[in-house]
């Protein structure tokens, strides 16, 4: 018998068994599945058999067939194989269908939502797969959900991370959420090493996720997007507004996705002036560069200033 | 006993996969084989193999009345005899969660009309799965979209599954121009927080990528094209063309991104802590405008002429703060 065929036959009877049954009613239901004349080989076949089932997420449950605690027997309960019938609607599904198909390559996300497909019409999606949505994933969804599970568990994790400036190490964190910002992941938790919560982008780890052990809480308060890099320009609360004017090619799409940007009067020449909220650091002067003659730094003189002070270091080098 | 490991795993992958193929053609009887195929990710030698497998199995004892029905006519499979697998297995909960966190981050790309089924599908999804499935997932995870949001992104979508050739107006990073022209856009995909349109420009009559975000206008001509077959999602978000230049640029620290955000034909870390790169570019303006934002953390290498424009660049935004 094909192993593939004896574990749709054990599927079957277990799940449709009233009482659970012992290994020796099993042998003998199914009759030339377990049929080794040496009966602790046959066992085992069947113990690796139930790992299998267990592996791919079928729930079996073992208890006691008599009242003194010998015999075990074995079944499946139907409430907890069987998916619960879910209202979705046909935008729904298809909506789920997308975003599973925006997964990384092991397929975590499509293996559910194929799940979820059954009562759908599939027609309908089959067609949206030949013009897909599909997004870049990038990481793995192995590490994501693993990431998610520390999260939910509070578990310390050990990862090893590269950072953006390209230094590799090893870390340890207690992780507090999970932030998705700008098509990236981030886990964000309590640096143990350095004592501070920091953001760690999951494409950045080197490996998988290592348990370490118990986590512990975030401060009061504590908000996850807080910590990941806000603006174009680095991390940090925003602190005075900066004023920017940019020429009319680049003025329409420039400050498209800043937060905390507003739109100002648009100058007789076309250009248009925008407030945005600066960050510490050098990264909003990095980001006004990045626009080269197209944009001007207006306020405050300080970034006016450092701007001028870069764009001669350039013409001096 | 390696061989036998490896039958049961394959047999483990293969279970798996008709523990959900099943239900779905239990409750559309007569589908057809192709479209199970292509749903379940699966080819239709493997789901023919499995579906004769099904059919020895059943439950005891085993006679005609017990097994399992399959029959499979004309390209087109109707199962019977299996109401125990008329409703798929139950997710697992590393399923649950890949799909919620992907679903999550979706639902915050910005300007998708998708979004509000997510939503509620998602919270669908953690309410009738229990509490035990996605616990306080929903409130220890957090998504904004980031990125540009491209308000011509629908009119892009009806042009792809219409076939409808757009005319738009376009601001390119690489040469920072705004120009006209006319696409055949063949697919619209989500990468690194922007929306791009992998499309056949008649402008270059090459194939080329468009960022959804600085379309600043579409109108479909009227006309309609037949489909090139272009790559889209998946693949490199730079594809090499015959004008590249190859640039060569020393990075240090607080330019080391630099290696990681863009393609790079070439890397070498050098001991003092520095990478010289070596990056394809058709045109130099992006680049020399990439250099007037890393300031002194990077220096350019060749081509000479780059440095030319670097410097041109830097005097012309100079001129602006006298």
């Amino acid at each position: 018998m094909y192993p593939l065929e004896r574990l749709v036959n054990l599927v079957a009877l277990l799940l449709e068994t009233r009482t659970p049954l012992t290994f020796e009613q099993i042998r003998n239901a199914l009759h030339e599945a377990y049929d080794q004349t040496d009966v602790d080989t046959a066992k085992r076949m069947f113990e690796r058999d139930k790992d299998v089932l267990r592996d791919i997420g079928v729930p079996i449950e073992v208890v006691f067939t008599d009242a003194w605690e010998v015999e075990q027997g074995y079944t499946i309960p139907k409430d907890r194989y069987y998916l619960p019938e879910i209202a979705f609607t046909p935008e729904e599904i298809s909506a789920l269908f997308v975003a599973a198909h925006t997964g990384g390559e092991d397929g975590t996300a499509e293996d559910a939502v194929r799940k979820l497909l059954y009562g759908a019409d599939g027609g309908v999606l089959v067609g949206m797969a030949r013009v897909p949505l599909t997004a870049e994933g990038g990481i793995s969804d192995v590490r994501l959900t693993a990431a998610a599970e520390a999260v939910l568990e509070r578990r310390s994790v050990s990862f090893g991370y590269r950072t953006a400036r390209g230094q590799a190490s090893e870390r340890l964190v207690d992780p507090y959420g999970l932030v998705c910002r700008g098509g990236h992941w981030y886990l964000v938790g309590l640096d143990r090493e350095r004592e501070e919560i920091r953001a760690f982008r999951i494409s950045r780890f080197s490996t998988d996720l290592t348990v370490a052990g118990e986590g512990s809480e975030p401060p009061e308060g504590f908000r996850a997007a807080e910590h990941v890099q806000g603006g174009p320009w680095g991390p940090g609360e925003p602190e005075e507004p900066a004023r920017i004017a940019f020429a009319p090619d680049v003025a329409w799409w420039a400050t498209k996705g800043v937060s905390g940007a507003e739109l100002g009067s648009t100058r007789p020449d076309g250009w248009v002036e925008v407030e945005v909220p600066a960050g510490p650091g050098d990264g909003l002067a990095s980001w006004v560069l990045s626009f080269g003659p197209d944009a001007e730094v207006l306020e405050p003189p300080s970034l006016r200033e450092e701007i001028v002070r870069r764009v001669e270091a350039t013409l001096a080098s | 006993m390696p061989p036998e490991r490896k039958k049961v795993t394959r047999a483990s992958d293969r279970l798996r996969r008709l523990l959900v193929i099943v239900p779905y053609m239990v409750q559309h009887p007569g589908t057809e084989l192709a479209e199970v195929t292509r749903l379940f990710g699966i080819s239709e030698n493997e789901l023919v193999a499995d579906l004769h497998l099904l059919f020895v199995s059943g439950l005891p004892p085993y006679g005609p009345g017990d097994l399992i029905g399959v029959d499979i006519q004309d390209g087109r499979v109707w199962i019977d005899m299996a109401d125990y697998f008329s409703r798929p297995l139950c997710l697992t909960r590393g399923e649950a969660l890949a799909l919620y966190l992907r679903g999550t981050a979706l639902a915050a790309t910005p300007g998708l009309h998708e979004a509000t089924a997510l939503k509620t599908a998602l919270a669908k999804l953690g309410e009738e799965l229990g509490p035990e499935t996605l616990r306080e997932l929903p409130l220890r995870v957090e998504a904004d979209g980031g990125g540009g949001h491209a308000e011509m992104l629908e009119v892009v979508r009806e042009a792809v599954s219409g076939l409808a050739r757009l005319r738009i107006e376009y601001y390119a990073q690489s040469s920072a121009e705004t120009t006209t022209r006319e696409i055949d856009p063949e697919e619209v995909f989500f990468a690194i927080g922007n929306w791009y349109v992998a499309a056949w420009d008649h402008l270059s009559g090459a194939e080329r990528l468009f960022r959804a975000d600085r379309i600043r206008s579409a109108e479909p001509t009227g006309e309609c094209f037949e489909p090139r077959g272009l790559a889209g999602a998946g693949r490199p978000l730079y594809s090499p063309t015959e004008r590249d230049v190859p640039v060569r640029l020393l990075l240090r620290p607080g330019a080391r991104w630099v290696a990681e955000y863009y393609e790079t034909d070439e890397e070498i870390d050098r001991d003092d802590g520095n990478v010289e790169v070596v990056l394809p570019a058709s045109r130099l303006e992006w680049v020399a405008r990439l250099l007037l934002r890393l300031s002194g953390d990077a220096e350019v290498l060749e081509p000479a002429e780059l440095k030319d424009r670097v410097r041109e660049l830097a005097r012309r935004t100079r001129e602006r703060y006298e």
